[in-house]
C-alpha cells in the first residue's frame, strides 16, 4: 500500500475529530528549527463542508480492537484497514508545515494490540518531530483512555494541546454504545492531565518545562442518544469549571453504522450543534450559567431564537439596559452585542454619552439590540412599545424576512418547482415558516415551544 | 487642530511610509491641511490642482516616528503604519488628521472611535491586518530549489512586510520568495537578511521534484477530509473568497 492510500484512508477516519484549532501556544522558534506557534491560531484552508482545516488530522491506524456502535472504525465494520510508521508521519508533517499546507499535526489513533503499545507509538512520532527534525510548530495530541500515567507525563512535555474524547454524554449511553470504555476509564487520565498542568502553572522559572500549553479538549457526539440540551450543557459547565478544559466540542451525530441501539436520522442535527455551540461561548465569555440558559421546565433550546435572545425575552425585567451607564457584564447579556462591540461601547463613552447614531458608527448591530436598550433614556425610534410580547413578534418576524431573502438566492426558471427540492436541514425548516407570513398567536407559541 | 488653515494643494509624494512622515512633519509644522494627497505611481496630471512635490526626508520621518510613540502612544503607531498598508482611496488624509490631531490630544484620540477619521483609521488598520492574517494561513509555497520557495499572492492591501516578518520567524531556515503580483513586488528572504525588490518579469518555471507528490497528498487529504453529509460551499467560499482562489492548490482546477 502506498503513501497515497494510507493518507486517504487514515484522513478518511479521522474526519469526524471536529477539533481543529491551532489557538493557545506561543511555542517560540529554537536553534533556527522549523516553525513556531501563533497564539490566536490560523486556519489554512476550509474544506467542502465549511470546516476550517488548520492541522494535518489523520489516524495513526484504524485497525481497532474496540467495537464502539457509533464509530467508522469500529472491530466489526468491513473496511480497509491501515498503519502509518512514526517516520512517514513525521516527513509528512514536515513537508505539509514547510508549504504552509498546515499549523501542525493533530495525531490521534484507534487502539491497536493495547492502549500502552498505541500510546507508545504516539510518543515515538512527536519525539521525532521535536528531536530529530526541530519541529516547533503546533501538535495537538489524542490520550487512549487506560494507558500509564508515565506515558502521559512525557507525551504531555512534547506537545501542545492533549484531549481524550467523552464521546457520550452519560454513563448509560456509553454502556448502551461503547461497551468496552467506561466513565472512569475517560474522567481519570483527563483529571490527571489537569493536575498537571495546574502544578505546570505554579513553578514559578522562566526556564520551566513546557506541559500541554495549549490546554486539553474534549468532544462528545449529540443526538446519537436522548439526553436533553440541559444535560449535555450541564456536563460542560462542570468540565469547564471542574477540569479547567479549554473548548468542549460538539459533533453532530453522522449516522455511519447501522444498528438497534442506533437512531436512524436523514441529516446530522446541525441547528442543535449550532445552538449548542452559541450556549458554550455563552458560558466560557459572557458569563452566563447552564441555569440560566435552560431549566426542567424547559429542557431544550428554541429553533428560532438563540440562546441569548431566549434568554432576554424569558428575563424581560431586567431591561431595557441604558447603553451609557451598564457594565461590561451587564451589556454583555444584551441580545446581539458581542465582546468587541460591549468593548468598543466602554471605549467610546469615556469621552462622551452614546447615542443610537454613534452606536451605528462603531459597527454594533442593532437589528435585535434595538429592542432592548436605551441610549442617555430613550428608545430605538421604531421602537414604540416596550413589551415582552411586541419584542417576540418582531424578533420572529425578521428572522422569517432574512431566512426568505436565504432562500430566494437562485436563477428564476419557468420550469422550477423549488420548494420540493432537497433542502438542507435548516432551509426547509425556514421555509416552512415563510410560507405562512403572518405569525398568529398560536403559531408564536408554537415556535417558542419548539414544536413545529 | 481647529484653527488650522486648509490649503488649495495637492501633495505628491513617493509612495512610501517616510515620504508620508515627512508631509506629517511638514503639515504640522506649518499647521496647514493639503485638499489631497497622491503617491506617484496614482497621481494623474490634472490642470487644475496645484501641485506640491514632496521630497523624503529621512531625519523628518525619523523625528516624527519617533515622536509619535512618545508623544501620542504606541498604539498610535500601530495603527497609522498598519493603516497606511491599506489600499483605501483617501488613507493619506485620514492618516494625517488622525496624527495632528493625535500629537494635539495625545493617547486619548485612541478612543475618539465615533470621529469619523479616527474610525476610517482603525477600520483600515483592521481591514490590513485581517487580510494579512488570512494569507499567513492561505499562502502557499512551492519548492523550486535546494531549500528555495516560492509563493505568489494577490493582496488587496500591500501587506507583504508584516507578512514576510511572519514567515521569517516561522521558517528561519528555509530560503523564500513571496510575489506580490498586483503590485510587482517580491519579499526575498536568504536566512540572513530580506528584502523588498521591484520584479516586473520574474517568472518561475520549475519545481522540484518532489513537489508534485506533496501537492498531490495535500488534494487527496484536502478532498478526504470533509465530511459530505455536512457539504456546506456557502460557508466555504465565505471563509475562503474566490479573489484567493488561484493562489490555491487545493482549489485550483
Amino acid at each position: 500500500m502506498d503513501i497515497y492510500d494510507k493518507l486517504k484512508i487514515l484522513a478518511d477516519s479521522a474526519k469526524y475529530d471536529a477539533s481543529c484549532s491551532s489557538s493557545g501556544s506561543n511555542r517560540k522558534n529554537v536553534n533556527n528549527g522549523i516553525g513556531n506557534g501563533h497564539v490566536s491560531g490560523i486556519c489554512h484552508s476550509w474544506g467542502a463542508d465549511g470546516r476550517c482545516i488548520s492541522l494535518l488530522k489523520i489516524l495513526m491506524t484504524n485497525s481497532c480492537m474496540y467495537d464502539c456502535k457509533y464509530c467508522v472504525n469500529r472491530a466489526t465494520n468491513s473496511i480497509r484497514r491501515a498503519t502509518f510508521t512514526p517516520q512517514e508521519i513525521a516527513d509528512l508533517t514536515i513537508n505539509f508545515y514547510k508549504r504552509n499546507y498546515i499549523e501542525g499535526l493533530f495525531l490521534s489513533s484507534a487502539v491497536i494490540k493495547s492502549p500502552d503499545y498505541t500510546m507508545e507509538m504516539l510518543v515515538k512520532t512527536v519525539t521525532i518531530l521535536r528531536n530529530e527534525y526541530n519541529f516547533n510548530g503546533y501538535i495537538h495530541c489524542k490520550t487512549i483512555p487506560g494507558c500509564s500515567q508515565e506515558l502521559i507525563d512525557s507525551l504531555g512535555s512534547l506537545v501542545d494541546r492533549m484531549s481524550i474524547n467523552i464521546e457520550l454524554p452519560s454513563n448509560d449511553s456509553l454502556k448502551l454504545l461503547a461497551p468496552q470504555k467506561e466513565k472512569t476509564g475517560i474522567l481519570k487520565p483527563m483529571s490527571y492531565i489537569s493536575n498537571n498542568i495546574e502544578q505546570n502553572r505554579l513553578i514559578k522559572s522562566r526556564f520551566k518545562p513546557k506541559f500541554v500549553p495549549a490546554g486539553q479538549t474534549t468532544q462528545m457526539i449529540i443526538g446519537a442518544t436522548p439526553e436533553s440540551d440541559l444535560k449535555i450543557l450541564k456536563l460542560s459547565e462542570g468540565l469547564y469549571q471542574k477540569l479547567k478544559l479549554k473548548r468542549v466540542y460538539y459533533s453532530a451525530y453522522v449516522s455511519v453504522n447501522n444498528d438497534k441501539n442506533l437512531p436512524t436520522l436523514e441529516s446530522p442535527p446541525l441547528l442543535r450543534e449550532n445552538r449548542l455551540y452559541q450556549a458554550d461561548w455563552l458560558l466560557r465569555f459572557y458569563g452566563f450559567k447552564a441555569d440560566e440558559l435552560l431549566n426542567k421546565s424547559h429542557p431544550n433550546f428554541n429553533h428560532i431564537l438563540d440562546p441569548k435572545c431566549d434568554w432576554a425575552l424569558r428575563n424581560i425585567d431586567k431591561f431595557p439596559i441604558e447603553i451609557n451607564t451598564a457594565n461590561y457584564f451587564t451589556l454583555l447579556r444584551i441580545p446581539g452585542i458581542g465582546i468587541i462591540s460591549a468593548k468598543k461601547i466602554i471605549k467610546a463613552r469615556l469621552n462622551f454619552l452614546l447615542n443610537f447614531d454613534d452606536l451605528k458608527k462603531l459597527g454594533v448591530v442593532l437589528k435585535r439590540a434595538k429592542y432592548f436598550i436605551t441610549c442617555k433614556g430613550k428608545y430605538f425610534d421604531k421602537v414604540y412599545k416596550f413589551n415582552q410580547n411586541f419584542i417576540e413578534t418582531n424578533l420572529i418576524y425578521q428572522e422569517r424576512i432574512d431566512s426568505n431573502r436565504k432562500i430566494n438566492f437562485e436563477q428564476l426558471s419557468l420550469f422550477s418547482n423549488s420548494y420540493d427540492n432537497n433542502y438542507s436541514y435548516l432551509t426547509k425548516e425556514k421555509s416552512l415558516l415563510f410560507k405562512r407570513l403572518q405569525p398568529t398567536k398560536e403559531d408564536k407559541i408554537k415556535c417558542l415551544t419548539g414544536s413545529l | 487642530m481647529s484653527n488650522w488653515k486648509l490649503i488649495n494643494k495637492t501633495y505628491v509624494y513617493d509612495g512610501s511610509f517616510d515620504g508620508f512622515l515627512t508631509i506629517v512633519f511638514d503639515s504640522y509644522s506649518n499647521k496647514v491641511l493639503p485638499q489631497k494627497i497622491y503617491s506617484y505611481k496614482d497621481y494623474v496630471e490634472n490642470f487644475l490642482d496645484k501641485v506640491l512635490y514632496i521630497k523624503t526626508d529621512y531625519e523628518k520621518s525619523k523625528r516624527v516616528f519617533n515622536g509619535i510613540e512618545k508623544n501620542i502612544c504606541y498604539e498610535s503607531l500601530y495603527n497609522s503604519y498598519n493603516a497606511f498598508l491599506s489600499n483605501e482611496k483617501d488613507k493619506e488624509i485620514h492618516i494625517l488628521k488622525y496624527l495632528c490631531n493625535g500629537f494635539d490630544v495625545g493617547p486619548k484620540i485612541n478612543n475618539m472611535i465615533t470621529t469619523s477619521y479616527v474610525f476610517k483609521v482603525i477600520n483600515m488598520r483592521r481591514k490590513a491586518l485581517a487580510e494579512c492574517h488570512k494569507l499567513k494561513g492561505l499562502l502557499r509555497f512551492q519548492e523550486i530549489g535546494n531549500n528555495l520557495c516560492y509563493s505568489s499572492i494577490h493582496p488587496d492591501n500591500n501587506i507583504l512586510e508584516p507578512l514576510g516578518h511572519h514567515f521569517i520567524n516561522r521558517l528561519p531556515s528555509m530560503n523564500f520568495i513571496i510575489h506580490d503580483k498586483i503590485r510587482d513586488l517580491c519579499f526575498i528572504y536568504n536566512c540572513k537578511e530580506y528584502k523588498i525588490v521591484d520584479s516586473k518579469n520574474l517568472k518561475i518555471s520549475e519545481i522540484s521534484d518532489d513537489e508534485k507528490i506533496y501537492q498531490d497528498l495535500w488534494k487527496i487529504f484536502f478532498k478526504t477530509i470533509a465530511i459530505k453529509e455536512r457539504k456546506n460551499s456557502r460557508c466555504q467560499m465565505q471563509y475562503m473568497p474566490k479573489k484567493y482562489w488561484k493562489d490555491l492548490i487545493e482549489m485550483s482546477n
